[in-house]
Parts: C-alpha cells; structure tokens; sequence
C-alpha cells in the first residue's frame, strides 16, 4: 500500500512538469500581449518596452519557464500577478476556502440528490418512481447549470421580490449568513450534477443486487433495508465514487462560472478576472495549482476503492 | 429441433424467387431504435428539428438576426414576434434559430476535427508502441489532469473570440481527450492474429493500419463522436457565457443567456427562459440519441 502511494506519488512528477510546460508555452507562444493590455489599462509605464523589462518578458522563454518553475520548487513562490504585484499563492490561499466550501456543498447536494433517488429508483426497479427518477435525472443533465442559475437569479426577483444575497460573508465571521449566501449557487450546481451520479448508482446497485452474496442475504430472511443499505450499497459505491472524483474537475471549472454570477469572491473570480487581464503568472500558476490538486485527488480516489471493497488490495 | 434439410421441408416448398427482397439492413436498425430506445427517438426528432432549423434559419424568420428594431423593443410576444424581442428590438426567436446554426457548426466542426485527431493519434500510439506511446500518453495524462473549462478558457482568452478560434481549440482538446479511447480499441486490434497475417503477406504500416485498423475503430469513433457532441455544444455555451467563444453580434444561446444582458433580463425575462430552454432541449436531444446510438453500435462503452 505504502509502496504503491509513493509510486503513484513518483508518477505525478513528470506529468505535473509536462502540466507546467503545457500551460507555459499556451500562455508564452499563443497571440495576445499582456503588456499592450496593461498599457491600455493605465498601468504606467514610461514606454512599452521599459514595462515588458520590468516585467522580465523581455527573457528567453526558457528562462522565464525556468525562472517560473524553480520559484515554485525552490521557494514555493508561485510568482507576483503582473496587475496588482501580489504573491499569487496568498491569493490563492485566502480565496481558496470560498471556492472549496462551493464545492463542498455543492458534491453533498448533488451526492445525497442522486445516491437517494438512484436508490430508490434501482431498488423499486419499473415502477413509476423509478420512472420519475429517470427522467428528473435526464432533466438534470440537459439543463445548464449556468442557465439554471441565471434563471434562478433572474426569475425569483421578478415574481416573489427575492434576490441572492450578492454581499459575501465569510464563514469564520458568520457561519449561518455565509451558508445562506452559498446554499443557492450550491443547490443550483449540485441539482445539475446530481443527474449522472443518479444514473450511475441505480446501474451500480442494480447489478450488485443479482450478485450472489445478496440472494444469499435474502436466503437468510434479512429485511430489504438491511440488504440494500448494508449489503449490497458498498460495494455499489465505487463507480459512484469514480464518477464524483471525475467531475471535480469540472466543479473547479464551473465554479468559474458559478462565482461570476452569484459574485462570490472564490479561485474561480480570480482566475476570471486574471484571464481577462491577461496576467500570465496568475493564470499559469492557478492551472497548474488546480492541476496538481487534480493528480492528489485522483489517488486518493483510487485508494477510497481499497476501502469501499476489501477485495482491492494494492501493491 | 431437427436440421433444416431438404427432407424434412414441408410438401409446401418455398419459391425463393418470389420471396420478398431483404429489407435494406437500415430498416432494420430504424425499426430496433424506434421499439428499443423511445428516448432515443425523441432526441433523434429534436436533433432533426435542430439541423432543419439551422440549415432554413433563412427561410423560417423574415428578420436577420442582428436586426435592431429601437421601436420594438422589449416585446414580450405578439403576432410577429413569438418569443418577443430583446433590448436592441432584435427578435429571439430569429437570435435562437440562427444559434442553432452556429451551435452546430462549432459542434460538428469541433467534433469532426476532433474525432479525426483522436483517431490518428490514437492508432499511431497504439500501432507504434514502445516509447512513442508511452510519451504521448504522459502528454495525454498531463492533459486530462487540467480542469477542462480552465485551460480551454486560458487558450481563448489569449486567442480572443472566434467562430474559428473556438471550433479549432475545442476540437483539438476533443481529440486529445478521446484519443485515449481509440488508442484502447485499437490496441486490442492490433493484437490479432489477422493483423499479424497481413503483416507476415508483407503489408506495409500504412496499409495495415489504413485497411485492417481503422474500419476496426470506426463504430468506436462513431460512439466517441455521437455522445461527444453534447458535452461540445455545453462547453461552446459555457464559454460563450463567459464571452469568451463566439462574438456578438453572433447569436449562441450561451452568449444570449450571458452575463451581459442580466440587467435587462429583470426587465424581460423571457430573455434568459428562451435560450436556456434551447439549449437544454439541444443538450437533451444530442444527450439521448448519443446514448441511444451508443447502446446499439458498442455496448462496450455503456456508462462511460
């Protein structure tokens, strides 16, 4: 076990290094100029050229790469944004928790939505309630979250005079504000995820409830709450488990999405409001941040499988 | 049951010439979608819609979609605007069917190229093997390590909003994506005995590849490409939304949904009802017949 964590570990290295490299030469070789942008801006500067030095962007791309990379190994620098000087990594740090709590609520949402109905829907099995969760999990798929969001912001102000609450407060200094402000973007998101955990746990369960263990579960006259919550529901978890640490990433990049609407300050504005300056380090290191959280988070779902079924073992 | 021997025919004996000719194996596959996947069918119908409404968008609206009318703003819905008309007197219905079109321009266009990509970057990594392999899937995992809105939306905002820019990167990250699947069919491909055969008659890399894998691969590609082209058109509406994939004065639904107009959405919000529910009912339309198609062509690829 702890062989194979320091495999995996020792894997991650070369694919974080092509990560890096990947987003360095998007940022550096695609067209697009931060320092004309910035002079647009109003950043001043006595000329262009004095701005790309001052900057460093006057460098050979390997230097800068070099330059970039060994801050991030060497010191855990993650560099300055170009816009305000600020250490990127602070940023990231104090935004960090905003951006987390809305994926946190938002997997719960979605994960207790769809385990529930997938259950019920795998266990009652061409009956109307399964018929019904089906289609409210097709519903969920096709809609958009960011339309279902603008439509949640939209529609509820027009007809029953209410609003999101758009100033954010974090949840150290008030934890029940902090949760109302977040519940709305979280159940938004986490109604539209909710869809193909749904679909994946009734398939999951379905197929586990014609193993053999189960008919010998039933053999033995146990309840069918007991079977299907103790027995059979473990083991239908991995692919569910699977599926959630699949679409994280597609959390972070819709927390982008969902942060610009309902304006809470999280990774997801900054990294926005980086793209649209187009402040190179800030974007590069956010990437590559997210990314290596990304390779972390694949194996720590990867050894939730030993846990969930004790048949996996790894070495 | 006894063997169908000519003895055992009955004294009817049956005119082969005047049986009724085979039904053309389309029918066939008509008949098994309509009875076995009803879901399907539905999304088949509103993908046909779709496609009629992008080609005639022309033809079914007398408006042009960037058509400003000051005096007809805001028009909730009458006789010559069905859906009502936005801040500019544009009417939506027009902006919705003219989205259509682009919407599946980019996502044919993204998918085509991509599909094209993931095939013969797949193929050449699974038949060439050994090291080349081995290093394009490491880019291939350093890839798919990215969040996918985030890089692709690092690309746009550099490349800034294109019809072009957005088909193209889409595309390219599709490919990349899936030729990950590709390269798996493909090398169970590559294992038979038949490819070594056509190897040992001295066939060369190219033809074995060309004539022996490839038609192999096809109804993957064929799968990857149905049920991919869903996820294309939500990520072009995701980007879009952020003003990052296609420019105004171009309708998308994504672009119409976006940001921009909320202000006047309060005022009017059968702006934000209209093209969400278009694209809901696009999403939903691909969605189904991907997975309809999918559960018919390669039933290997079910829950993926």
């Amino acid at each position: 076990m702890k062989q194979y964590v320091l495999r995996r570990l020792a894997l991650a290295v070369p694919t974080l290094v092509l990560v890096s490299l990947i987003v360095f030469s998007i940022m550096r070789f695609m067209p697009g100029d931060v320092v004309i942008r910035m002079v647009e801006g109003h950043a001043y500067a006595p000329t262009i050229e004095a701005l790309r030095k001052e900057l460093g962007l006057d460098r050979p791309a390997v230097v800068q790469y070099l330059d970039w990379v060994g801050g991030i190994v060497l010191r855990g620098d993650f560099g300055n944004s170009y816009w305000t000087r600020q250490p990127i990594f602070d940023e990231f740090v104090r935004r960090f928790p905003v951006t987390l709590e809305l994926a946190a609520l938002t997997i719960l949402v979605s994960v207790v939505i769809g385990i529930l109905v997938g259950i019920v829907s795998a266990v009652r099995q061409d009956t109307a309630s399964d018929y019904v969760g089906r289609v409210l999990a097709i519903l969920a798929l096709s809609v958009p979250y960011f339309g279902l969001a603008v439509l949640v912001v939209v529609l509820p102000s027009i007809y029953f005079k209410w609003t999101p609450v758009w100033t954010y407060v974090a949840l150290t200094t008030d934890p029940l504000e902090n949760l109302k402000i977040m519940i709305v973007p979280a159940l938004v998101f986490g109604v539209t995820r909710a869809g193909p955990i749904m679909r994946i746990m009734r398939s999951a369960l379905l197929e586990v409830m014609r193993q053999d263990y189960i008919r010998t579960a039933w053999s033995k006259g146990l309840p069918e709450r007991v079977i299907v919550l103790r027995h059979a529901l473990k083991n239908a978890m991995i692919p569910v488990v699977t599926l959630v640490g699949l679409q994280t990433p597609l959390y972070i990049g819709g927390s982008v999405i969902i942060e610009t609407i309902f304006r809470l300050p999280g990774v997801g504005l900054f990294f926005f409001e980086a793209l649209t300056r187009l402040d190179y380090p800030v974007v590069q290191s956010v990437n590559l941040i997210v990314a290596t959280m990304v390779v972390g988070l694949n194996l720590a779902i990867d050894l939730t499988y030993a846990f969930l079924d004790p048949r996996i073992r790894y070495r | 049951m006894a063997a169908v021997t000519p003895a055992s025919v009955p004294a009817v004996a049956v005119d082969v010439y005047t049986l009724p000719p085979a039904r053309p194996w389309y029918t066939d596959v008509v008949v098994r979608i309509l009875r076995r996947k009803p879901l399907g069918t539905i999304g088949g119908a509103i993908v046909i819609v779709m496609l009629l409404a992008a080609v005639f968008a022309d033809l079914l609206t007398p408006y042009g979609f960037a058509q400003t009318s000051l005096r007809e703003r805001f028009i909730t819905v009458n006789a010559d605007h069905w859906l009502g008309t936005d801040q500019l007197g544009r009417d939506v219905l027009t902006r919705i069917l003219y989205a259509a079109r682009i919407s599946l321009y980019v996502g044919f266009g993204a998918v085509g190229l991509g599909s094209l990509l993931a095939t013969a970057l797949g193929i050449f990594s699974a038949y060439w093997g050994g090291r080349v392999d081995l290093l394009l899937q490491r880019v291939v995992d350093a890839w798919m390590a990215f969040p996918g809105l985030l890089i692709l939306m690092s690309i746009l905002s550099l490349l800034g909003p294109s019809v072009l820019n957005i088909t193209l990167v889409l595309g390219i990250a599709f490919g990349i994506q899936n030729s990950r699947i590709v390269r798996g069919v493909a090398l169970s491909i590559k294992e038979n005995t038949y490819i070594e055969g056509t190897r040992a008659l001295g066939a060369g890399h190219a033809r074995v590849t060309l004539v022996h894998i490839l038609p192999n691969v096809f109804p993957t590609i064929i799968v990857v490409a149905t049920t991919g082209l869903s996820t294309v058109i939500l990520t072009e509406a995701s980007l879009s939304f952020l003003g990052l994939g296609v420019p105004p004065p171009y309708p998308t639904w994504g672009g119409m949904l976006s940001l921009a107009g909320l202000d006047h959405m309060y005022r009017a919000p059968w702006l934000a009802i209209w093209p969400a529910v278009a694209l809901s009912l696009a999403v939903f339309g691909f969605n189904m017949l991907g997975d309809a198609l999918r559960d018919l062509l390669d039933p290997r690829l079910r829950g993926g």
